[in-house]
Formats: C-alpha cells, sequence, structure tokens
C-alpha cells in the first residue's frame, strides 16, 4: 500500500471519528446548549480559515458577519414573519451583501492596513447596533428571538435543535471543501503562494479574493444565524471585536489551512472556557496565557501537531 | 444652536485628540519597527491610568508625581515586556506576536479586574486643576488646556527626537531596513527595546493624563485603541505626522459628529476612513509598499 492511500485512509478514520464524535456530542458535553456553540464557532472558524488559511488574509472583522447574520435574523423572526428558514436566508444575504461591500473597500489595501480596514468596518457595525437602540435593542442585545417550528420539526427542543445546527454545519464544510478544492480555490491558494505569478498567468488577484471573501462572509452569517436561534436573543458583543479575535485564536489554535483544524480549536477553546469558568471569574487570564502559549508552543496548531505525529500530509 | 457651544465643542475634541495622538504616536512607531500591531497597547494605556490611580493614593496624592512616574515606570515595563515577551518572537510571521498581543491584552485586563474590581475606580482633577480659564467668550477647563499643551509638548519632543538626534537617527533608519542597521554594527534589539519603551511610555502618558477626564475601569483601552487604528489608516502608517494629524481629526470628528447627532458620532470615523481609503489608500504620510 502506498503512503498516500495510507494517509488518505488515516485522514478518512479521522473525519469518521468526528462525525462519530458530532452525532453523539449532545450526550456527552456537560449540556446541549454548549455542544451547539461549539458546532455554531466550529462552523464560524472554518468560514474564517478559509479567509485566514487559504486566501492568506488576515481579517479582524469577521464579527461583523457573523453579528450582522445573527442581528438579521433575529430582526426577521421579530418583527417581520416567524419562520426560521426565511430569517437564516435574510441573516446569509445580508452578511454576504456587507462582506461584498466591506471586502471589496478592504482589499484594496494589504497586508496589516488590509487587518486593520476591516476591523474599523466591523467597529461601525458594532456602533451602528450600540446606538440604534430602537431596531437594534443597543446595549442589551436583541431579546427574546423566538424558535418557531419548522413544518414537524420543533427546534424549541435543546437537542432537536443541535441536530438542526448539525445538519447545517455537515452541509456547510462538505460545500467548503468542495470550494476549497474547486478550480476557483486553487486559483485563491495560488494567489496566496506568489501573487505576481498568479496576476502574470492573467488571474485578477483582487476579484478572486473578494470572491473568497464573500463566500466566508456568508458562512459566518449562516453561523450568526445560528446562534441567534440557540440563545433566543443577540448579544452585542457578538460584533464587538473581541470576537473578531476569538475566531482568530480558534482557527490559529486548531491549525489554519486545513478547515478541520478550526473545528477542533473551537471545540477545545469554547469547552475549556466553560470548565474555567466554572471554577474561577478569570477565565480570561487563563484564555490570555493560553493564547500567549499556543505562540510560543505550536504554532501548527492541533492540526500541525497531530499531522507531525501521525505522519499525515497536508 | 450657539457659536460658542460648537468652539467648546471643537476643544473637546481636540483634547480626544491629544490621547489619540499619543496612543497612535507609540503605536505607529512600534509598528515602524516590527511591522506588527500591538493589541495591547491599549491595555498598556489602562495599565498607565491605574499605576497613576495606585501612585495617587498609596504614594503621594500629588498629581505631579503620577504624572512624572506613570511614564517612566509604563516606558520601563514596555521595555521589560519587550525584553522578555517579545523578543523570543520576532522570527515568526507577525500574525503570531500579533495573536500574542491579543492574548497579552486579555491577561493585562484580566489582571487589574483581579485586583481593582470590575466597576473601576474613581479618579477626580488634580487639585492645582480645578475650575476653569476664562477666554473672553467662554469658559474652559484648566485641565483640559493642560492636556492640550503637554500633548503638544511631548509631540514636539518625540518628532525632535525622532528627527533630530542620533538615537533617533538610528531608529528611523532601522524602520526602513533593520538588516543594513544591523550590518553597520548598530545593535538592533538595543533599539528595539527602546522603542518600545519610547511607545508604551507614551500610552503611559495617555493613560495618566486622560485618568481625570475618564472612566478608569479595566476595560477603558479597548475601544480607543481601534479608534487609533482608524488614526493611523488616516494619518499613514509609521508617521509621526500622520499619527498627529489623524488624531486630532478623529478627535474633531468625533466631537462634531456628537454636536449634529449624538449616536452618529462613532460610525462617522469609520465611514470618513472608507472614503479615505477610496480617494488615498496609503493615508496623508503613508509611504509605498512599506510592511506590506
Amino acid at each position: 500500500m502506498s503512503s498516500g492511500m495510507v494517509l488518505k485512509k488515516k485522514k478518512s478514520f479521522f473525519g469518521f471519528l468526528l462525525l462519530l464524535l458530532a452525532l453523539f456530542f449532545p450526550y456527552i458535553a456537560p449540556y446541549t446548549a454548549l455542544a451547539s456553540e461549539i458546532l455554531i464557532f466550529a462552523l464560524f472558524s472554518m468560514a474564517y480559515d478559509l479567509v485566514l488559511g487559504y486566501a492568506g488574509m488576515l481579517s479582524f472583522g469577521h464579527a461583523a458577519f457573523f453579528g450582522l447574520g445573527a442581528y438579521a435574523t433575529g430582526i426577521v423572526l421579530i418583527r417581520v414573519y416567524p419562520s426560521v428558514p426565511l430569517g437564516l436566508l435574510t441573516g446569509v444575504v445580508t452578511s454576504s451583501i456587507a462582506a461584498l461591500i466591506t471586502g471589496f473597500l478592504s482589499i484594496r489595501r494589504r497586508g496589516i492596513y488590509f487587518t486593520m480596514v476591516t476591523l474599523a468596518f466591523a467597529q461601525m457595525f458594532y456602533f451602528i447596533a450600540f446606538k440604534w437602540t430602537s431596531f437594534t435593542g443597543g446595549d442589551d442585545g436583541l431579546q427574546s428571538v423566538p424558535r418557531p417550528a419548522i413544518g414537524p420539526l420543533h427546534i424549541t427542543s435543546e437537542k432537536v435543535l443541535y441536530y438542526f445546527i448539525l445538519s447545517f454545519v455537515l452541509v456547510s464544510l462538505f460545500l467548503a471543501i468542495r470550494v476549497v478544492n474547486s478550480p476557483f480555490g486553487k486559483v485563491v491558494q495560488a494567489i496566496k503562494e506568489n501573487r505576481n505569478r498568479a496576476m502574470s498567468i492573467g488571474y485578477n488577484p483582487e476579484r478572486y479574493k473578494l470572491g473568497m471573501f464573500v463566500i466566508s462572509g456568508f458562512f459566518s452569517g449562516l453561523a450568526g444565524g445560528l446562534y441567534a436561534l440557540l440563545l433566543n436573543f443577540v448579544p452585542l458583543s457578538s460584533l464587538h471585536w473581541t470576537t473578531s479575535g476569538e475566531v482568530v485564536v480558534m482557527t490559529i489554535v486548531g491549525g489554519m489551512g486545513s478547515l478541520f483544524g478550526p473545528i477542533i480549536g473551537s471545540m477545545l477553546i469554547i469547552l475549556l472556557r466553560d470548565i474555567i469558568s466554572n471554577f474561577t471569574q478569570s477565565w480570561s487570564f487563563i484564555m490570555g496565557l493560553l493564547f500567549m502559549g499556543s505562540v510560543v508552543g505550536f504554532r501548527g496548531g492541533i492540526i500541525g501537531v497531530l499531522k507531525e505525529r501521525l505522519k499525515f500530509g497536508d | 444652536m450657539s457659536a460658542q457651544f460648537i468652539v467648546i465643542q471643537l476643544f473637546n475634541g481636540l483634547v480626544l485628540g491629544c490621547i489619540y495622538v499619543l496612543l497612535s504616536l507609540g503605536l505607529s512607531i512600534i509598528f515602524g519597527m516590527l511591522g506588527i500591531i500591538n493589541f495591547a497597547h491599549g491595555a498598556f494605556y489602562m495599565l498607565g491610568a491605574y499605576t497613576a490611580y495606585t501612585i495617587g493614593s498609596y504614594i503621594s496624592p500629588n498629581f505631579w508625581v503620577a504624572f512624572i512616574f506613570t511614564p517612566f515606570l509604563m516606558g520601563i515595563f514596555g521595555a521589560a515586556c519587550e525584553v522578555f515577551l517579545f523578543r523570543p518572537l520576532y522570527k515568526l510571521p507577525p500574525l503570531y506576536i500579533m495573536l500574542f498581543t491579543f492574548g497579552l491584552m486579555m491577561v493585562l485586563q484580566d489582571a487589574i479586574r483581579m485586583i481593582f474590581g470590575s466597576m473601576g475606580v474613581p479618579y477626580s482633577t488634580p487639585d492645582s486643576f480645578i475650575g476653569s480659564v476664562n477666554l473672553g467668550f467662554m469658559q474652559y477647563p484648566k485641565y483640559r488646556f493642560f492636556l492640550i499643551i503637554v500633548t503638544c509638548l511631548f509631540s514636539i519632543a518625540v518628532w525632535l527626537f525622532l528627527s533630530k538626534t542620533k538615537l533617533g537617527a538610528m531608529i528611523r533608519a532601522s524602520t526602513d531596513d533593520s538588516m543594513m542597521v544591523d550590518a553597520l554594527g548598530i545593535n538592533i534589539s538595543r533599539i528595539i527595546t527602546i522603542v518600545f519603551g519610547l511607545g508604551i511610555g507614551l500610552a503611559g502618558l495617555a493613560g495618566v493624563l486622560a485618568a481625570p477626564i475618564q472612566n478608569v475601569t479595566h476595560l477603558m483601552g479597548m475601544d480607543y485603541l481601534i479608534d487609533c487604528f482608524v488614526v493611523v489608516v488616516i494619518g499613514g502608517m509609521g508617521s509621526i505626522a500622520g499619527s498627529i494629524i489623524g488624531g486630532l481629526i478623529v478627535g474633531e470628528i468625533i466631537a462634531l459628529g456628537i454636536l449634529v447627532w449624538p449616536p452618529i458620532a462613532h460610525t462617522l470615523i469609520y465611514l470618513f476612513m472608507a472614503v479615505f481609503l477610496l480617494i488615498r489608500p496609503r493615508g496623508l504620510f503613508g509611504r509605498e509598499a512599506f510592511h506590506e
């Protein structure tokens, strides 16, 4: 058996393990809502990885798409019509449009400048939500988002909601893998590796990067919409820049550029946060130390460590 | 709306702008040196305010003691952070160092919360600056005048230091090409330490200056930090003049925005930044292809 096949078998074995874990997770996790939260952040950080790991763009404003998706979904469910599909669709469309506009403007700048511009745009949405109290609830967040039944599906039950979210996450993961391996995804990665060469072949890097940015915004919005359903409310903090920071950390701790890495990273961080916050109020102190340590300790992320131990390829 | 009210608001914008200037100067020179954004910069600013509070309540209630020692202590602390925390990381891509500063920010903020509580601490206007100055057509608080003057003096001092002294020339040279400076036999790591100490010291100065006019809480630096990113984007990264002019512009936009319609004040600066990016992508004084 060639090493390539062994590799593939190992990979699919781990993928299968992860799927198995996901299926039984609500019964293992301390409580179901925590399992759902992990799924949502797994989806969010996976979406983020499309931008950071595959397009090489360090966005620090992804909270905007997550939060906008959550707010749009919540506002539709409360004010327009209590339909989950309509709410999620609105959320996803809103985030995608926001990603298109802010992406169009910020991709004009590269490197650190790009990072700061995305951050500033996200703050803009944060301040709008903060100040427009009559529409968004302001500091208190968007209260009492309903969970209407979808046909025969009653997502008021936490377990049902978990599997509802899981189905979205699985479909999104499948789509993301398809995107990454598509000709479009390959071009994006080529631009990341060598921008000038990709340009000289005739690709327009800005357009491809923008495409990936919008796809990422789409999935981030979906994660946000599901988050609104899970919490029954939208916290203002979903738009705050620390949320952007958290998703960066989850992606890097898990291992960027792998899609599966961010899933593991968000699982680890949210679980740890839950456990630590049971013992002490100062979980943010410990998490901060952990982030600093992870930079020093394992830069390839958890996936990197796994790869080394198990002799995985890329 | 009276003209007097507009002038007062212009002055308020200037005061706010001064805080931005001091913070952005530090942010910008550290960026120029290392090519990283220091996410912990807002936390250092907060630490400056708390240092001033600690000095004021345990060592001497005289404001001048806190005013003189806080920037020094913060500068030493910043230099120590550089030597012990950041130095081992320079071989890494900027992304990881930024993540590191993000973690450092969380640690510093939470440490202060653990020590002083989450409600913040009271900090009153220093005795010698109570009252206001009569400008003939309006009254304006003495302390705010003091803040504006101090910022002016320090901005000029930083500018003179960087443009006229030998050490300043070394710093500017290292910003342009640190390898070459190293090859010329100048101890580059000492220069980085100095730059860090200077930048964090300025953040400490901003902290002690802002303490009497701001709520001193462990989260006071968070949103200021992002506003400073707008300042450096508008002014141009790594530029001293850019930080100063950008800081004042952002301060005035917020102050005038409050005059027009308070809810939009903060949103305005981000809109302004977006427009600015379209017209002039490198900011006012930004250089071509600098750390891109």
